[in-house]
């Protein structure tokens, strides 16, 4: 390779991650249809403030309802980015690359937002200090919220940390950069020139991270099982909570990471980048974690099922085939068994089908947290007696759906701003792997 | 004849010098009340202030005997450190030397839901919020259906104290369970770890609560109820405190409640009033508690519906109307 | 169908009347028993309070006929059925109750169950109350108790004296005598009733296992046995320490997953605060060195 092809690929690779990156009609519109959504289910939590929970579905003995049921789902979705990051990452998979940065968006994206999630089920939500103040080391919730908080904050670090390159070329290179984004780069490319100290600097601190990464996304999802299996209710009282937790955590994360892609190499052209092979192997990924999630639902369905205790009997009775069976076998069939299928075969790894397959994935993997939540509580130990209706059969009302659809309207709003304003794909790295070499800085 | 009624513990009353260790503390927590209510204040400004600035503008307190009173807010002090010091530890600190225990004999029970009224009244609930809530249970198949009054278990292994993120809710060390909702975060982990689903949450603004809102709070009787926070039963822990039986057990029409002090061995029929030795009681008529094997140790025996003095009738009373 | 169950409901419950009817009979002299005070509306009034709290979970709202389905039915006392009776029958089944119906003896005092009474009849237009009869001028013994532990017999010693016809002071002997040990919410029964022997002494077993406070001390009353109210008797309080000595920790002296935060177990106060330290001091470390990539850079 001469100078000149090297300095031409380069140029070629900057355009070709970066060329979308400027304010443009179909952002505006996209993100004005976000606000707008948005701000709807925000008057929705506006009334919950007001008059109290009480304006959801949820009542004394179906506690927990969607609104736990989603925060189950956001800390699932967030867990990928350990996956593809650490994981893989350590192990040494250079086909990542390009995927790594999608992950990391999803993660920060549905870390934070679980951590709000959680206060829209709170009943006292101006009291939420109390759980740093107050907080007792005993409880799982100080758990959950030390270890989504530090989560959080590593994964953010893991996102910025590999742009920082990137952004310094952005700053010199996009000529469409908007004239007052420009310093903002140049901000937070803390004066990147590619010098050696400075690489060695980020590439030790990536190290560090994704070592933490792995402890740290373990326990978001565990703990937040613990949630659950801490308890002594049929169906929650489970000692496999943790893994089944986690592995159906990478299939929610896996599923999310696939449509990402999809869309973002069809929005932003980046066929070049994330080919067929990438689709193909997140096919592979997805299937693997999904055979693993199918192993963990079957021992936490089959060992209740074979000693048929009282209470589990009546909630098995209930999911298998009562009033939740018909979602319980569309979410276990539809979501699980049949996409294992179809992705054994090339053809169904291809990008469309995948992208068809994840998302049925993904919408099974929310019903199942819901399937997961709500029917445990709907017969406890004691007989529910002397009640309303309402209180023995939950049903979510619409101010509590539109509570419940903020969040993911709030990802997106994430997702979209970092993609927009940043490479897609690790600009710095590519351009590494590719065999450039470090780029010139003037 | 027939005084049995003692307005404080007769064990305290024996002139000994050990227990004045216990009445002194007993009166710091008495005191501490009086302090927490501002009540208190309001009576040492009576007693020792002889000028009198008096605003006009009157505040409905609750004092430590539960009576409520009106104090011109002139006369209110806010809580200090030291105060709030003391509040805790009476609050907190329970009755010292007491192990609270309810026995429930479900022979006697026929669902005539006097004790739920009863609370429901004192706790400001509404209809559909049992602090007390009589279940019409049938264990097996086969075996007869009985009416099985349940409250909160005042558990020594309490499952819902464990998982509170805020020690809003908390074990004192006579056994009582008790929920500060001044603390509590809403977040219901203590309902969903309760295996006897005892705990409730205020869904919606509490009953009268624009009626109630200048009360003080009193976390003994959990009143004025709180908008967004848990409430359960708490062995009516302010009638403890004056040497009276719980609101559900004094109401009880039939018999069916017999409540006491574990340490002295000994329990109280709310209804007859007699007092009979609490482990012969649960050894004559085999005492048990619900779900013992899930480890809760609950402080509420039952003793079994056996010779029952009503015959069962499915409940016909109206179901509260959907809130 | 449904008139085949009232049928047999109806035919249940005659025969449990029958088989009540026969035996819960009133003594003649306490039927001839009327209030010692006349019935006032304020009474009445009061009367109603303790009706609505002690009786109406059974016999239902007056007029209403709406009583619990038991067996024998407690039925509706403002019917022909009750009102029947004379005020000393009324006063009498309040008194002493009978299976299921509770005794109101230790429940109600004279003067509230007088004042059920009282509320009862407002539902008998044609009831006159007949006069009442202040309670005769007293004749029966006057009995005072005294008490005593004696350590060599390892009993409660009982002396029951009486005021004879002369003014002078004897033993009074043939005395029912109960004892008590205090308790929280009352007195709870020691023992058996005993009667006083001819030198006017009960003797009482305290139980081994009977718990005292933390010195062993109990407090104990003896009082005389006497239901029909025939006596004047004077009760006898006295302190022993021979309970069993009692002071029990309180129930949050250990380290618990559900002790309050101060109390945590001391490895999960470790393990979390070890956790938080160290991962938050990498990332404090990482965040300094980012700060360093500004300082690294040249040109």
């Amino acid at each position: 390779m001469t100078m000149d092809d090297n300095k031409l690929t380069f140029d070629k690779i900057t355009s070709d991650l970066t060329h979308h990156i400027r304010i443009n009609k179909g952002f505006l519109i996209w993100m004005g249809f976000l606000t707008l959504s948005l701000l709807i289910c925000l008057y929705a939590y506006s009334i919950q403030l007001k008059t109290g929970l009480g304006v959801a579905g949820i009542r004394d003995y179906i506690t927990w309802g969607m609104y736990l049921a989603n925060f189950v789902f956001f800390v699932a979705a967030s867990l990928i980015g350990m996956l593809i990051s650490a994981v893989l990452g350590l192990i040494g998979m250079k086909w990542l690359t390009p995927i790594t940065r999608i992950a990391e968006t999803i993660a920060v994206a549905f870390a934070a937002v679980a951590g709000l999630v959680i206060v829209s089920d709170m009943g006292r939500p101006e009291r939420l200090a109390y759980v740093f103040i107050y907080g007792r080391p005993q409880s799982p919730i100080l758990w959950d919220v030390t270890v989504i908080t530090t989560y959080f904050v590593l994964s953010l670090l893991l996102l910025f940390l590999p742009m920082i390159a990137d952004m310094a070329i952005i700053h010199r290179k996009v000529e469409t950069l908007p004239s007052w984004l420009r310093p903002v780069y140049k901000v937070l490319s803390l004066n990147f020139t590619d010098q050696p100290a400075q690489n060695k600097i980020i590439s030790r601190a990536i190290r560090i991270l994704l070592i933490l990464l792995i402890p740290a996304a373990l326990s978001i999802h565990t703990v937040t099982s613990w949630l659950f299996a801490v308890t002594s209710r049929a169906g929650w009282d489970s000692t496999v909570f943790g893994p089944y937790f986690v592995s159906g955590a990478f299939v929610a994360g896996s599923a999310a990471v696939i449509i990402a892609m999809f869309f973002f190499r069809k929005n932003y052209k980046l066929q070049d980048y994330l080919t067929d092979m990438h689709f193909d192997k997140m096919g592979k990924v997805l299937a693997t974690v999904s055979l693993v999630y199918l192993y963990f639902n079957i021992n936490e369905f089959l060992v209740p099922g074979y000693k048929l205790k009282r209470a589990d009997a009546i909630h098995l009775q209930e999911l298998f085939a009562g009033k939740d069976a018909l979602l319980f076998w569309a979410v276990q069939v539809g979501g699980l068994i049949l996409p294992i299928l179809f992705m054994l075969f090339r053809r169904f790894r291809k990008p469309l089908p995948i992208l068809i397959i994840s998302i049925a994935v993904l919408i099974a993997a929310w019903f199942k947290r819901y399937l997961i939540v709500i029917p445990t509580q709907e017969h406890p130990f004691l007989p529910i007696q002397h009640v309303p209706g309402n209180f023995i059969h939950y049903s979510p009302t619409l101010i509590e759906t539109l509570i419940s659809v903020a969040p993911f309207i709030l990802v997106l709003i994430i997702i979209t701003l970092i993609s927009k304003f940043f490479p897609v794909i690790p600009l710095h790295e590519t351009a590494q792997e590719k065999g450039i070499g470090h780029i010139k800085f003037d | 004849m027939e005084d049995n009624h003692t307005p404080h513990s007769p064990n305290e009353s024996d002139n000994q010098k050990g227990s004045s260790r216990r009445d002194f503390l007993k009166n710091i927590g008495l005191a501490g009340v009086g302090v927490a209510t501002g009540a208190a204040a309001l009576y040492s400004g009576h007693i020792f202030e002889a000028k009198k600035e008096v605003s006009g503008d009157q505040k409905v307190l609750l004092t430590q005997d539960g009576k409520l009173v009106r104090v011109d807010s002139l006369e209110i002090k806010a809580l200090d450190k030291d105060d709030e010091e003391i509040r805790e530890t009476m609050c907190r600190g329970g009755l010292p030397g007491r192990r609270w225990v309810m026995v429930t004999d479900l022979s006697k029970c026929r669902n005539a839901r006097k004790c739920i009224n009863a609370c429901q009244g004192a706790h400001q609930l509404r209809p559909e919020q049992y602090h007390m809530n009589t279940l019409q249970m049938q264990d097996t198949p086969g075996t007869a259906p009985y009416n099985m009054p349940k409250n909160c278990q005042h558990c020594d292994n309490p499952p819902c104290v464990a998982v509170c993120p805020v020690d809003a809710t908390y074990k004192r060390p006579d056994g009582i369970v008790l929920i500060e909702n001044d603390r509590c975060i809403g977040c219901r982990f203590c309902m969903a770890a309760c295996p006897y689903s005892a705990r409730i949450f205020n869904w919606i603004e509490p009953k009268d609560a624009a009626l109630h809102q200048d009360q003080e709070y009193n976390a003994e009787l959990n009143v004025p109820q709180k908008l967004g926070t848990v409430s359960k039963c708490l062995f009516s822990a302010d009638r403890l405190r004056e040497g009276k039986l719980p609101y559900c057990v004094e109401a009880c029409p039939n018999g069916v409640y017999y409540f006491g002090d574990e340490n002295e061995d000994a329990v109280t029929n709310g209804t007859t009033k007699e007092t009979v030795r609490l482990s012969k009681l649960l050894r004559d008529n085999g005492g048990y508690q619900l779900m013992p094997e899930l480890g809760t140790k609950p402080r509420v025996y039952y003793l079994p519906p056996k010779n029952r003095l009503f015959p069962f009738e499915e409940a016909t009373d109206a179901t509260p109307e959907k809130v | 169908m449904r008139f085949n169950t009232l049928f047999i409901l109806i035919l249940i419950f005659t025969a449990g009347t029958r088989t009540s009817a026969q035996t819960w009979v009133v003594p003649d002299e306490q039927k001839a028993v009327v209030a010692p005070f006349k019935f006032t509306p304020d009474m009445q009034k009061q009367g109603e309070q303790i009706y609505l709290k002690n009786c109406q979970a059974c016999h239902g709202l007056m007029g209403k006929d709406n009583w619990a389905r038991l067996t024998p039915p407690p039925g509706d006392l403002s019917r022909e059925k009750a009102q029947i009776q004379r005020d000393g029958e009324i006063f009498y089944r309040i008194t002493t109750g009978k299976t299921p119906m509770p005794e109101f003896r230790n429940i109600l005092s004279e003067e509230d169950r007088w004042w059920v009474v009282a509320y009862l009849r407002t539902f008998n237009p044609k009831y006159v109350q007949p006069n009442p009869v202040a309670k005769a001028a007293f004749t029966g013994r006057i009995v005072t108790l005294a008490m005593q532990y004696n350590d060599q017999m390892k009993k409660i010693v009982v002396t029951a004296s009486e005021q004879l016809k002369d003014g002078q002071k004897g033993p009074a002997a043939g005395v029912e005598v109960v004892l008590f040990v205090k308790r929280y919410f009352g007195k709870m029964q020691v023992g058996d009733i005993r009667t006083t022997n001819a030198a006017g002494l009960a003797l009482f077993e305290f139980p081994a296992d009977l718990p005292g406070n933390k010195d062993g001390n109990v407090a104990l009353t003896a009082m005389v046995n006497d239901p029909k109210g025939i006596m004047k008797t004077t009760p006898a309080d006295a302190a022993f320490g021979i309970g069993v000595p009692t002071e029990k920790p309180g129930l949050t002296e250990t380290r618990a997953w559900w002790s309050h935060r101060g109390q945590a177990p001391v490895w999960i106060l470790l393990t979390y605060t070890l956790s938080v330290v160290i991962v938050w001091g990498f990332i404090l470390y990482i965040v300094y060195s980012i700060l360093q990539i500004r300082k690294l850079s040249k040109g």
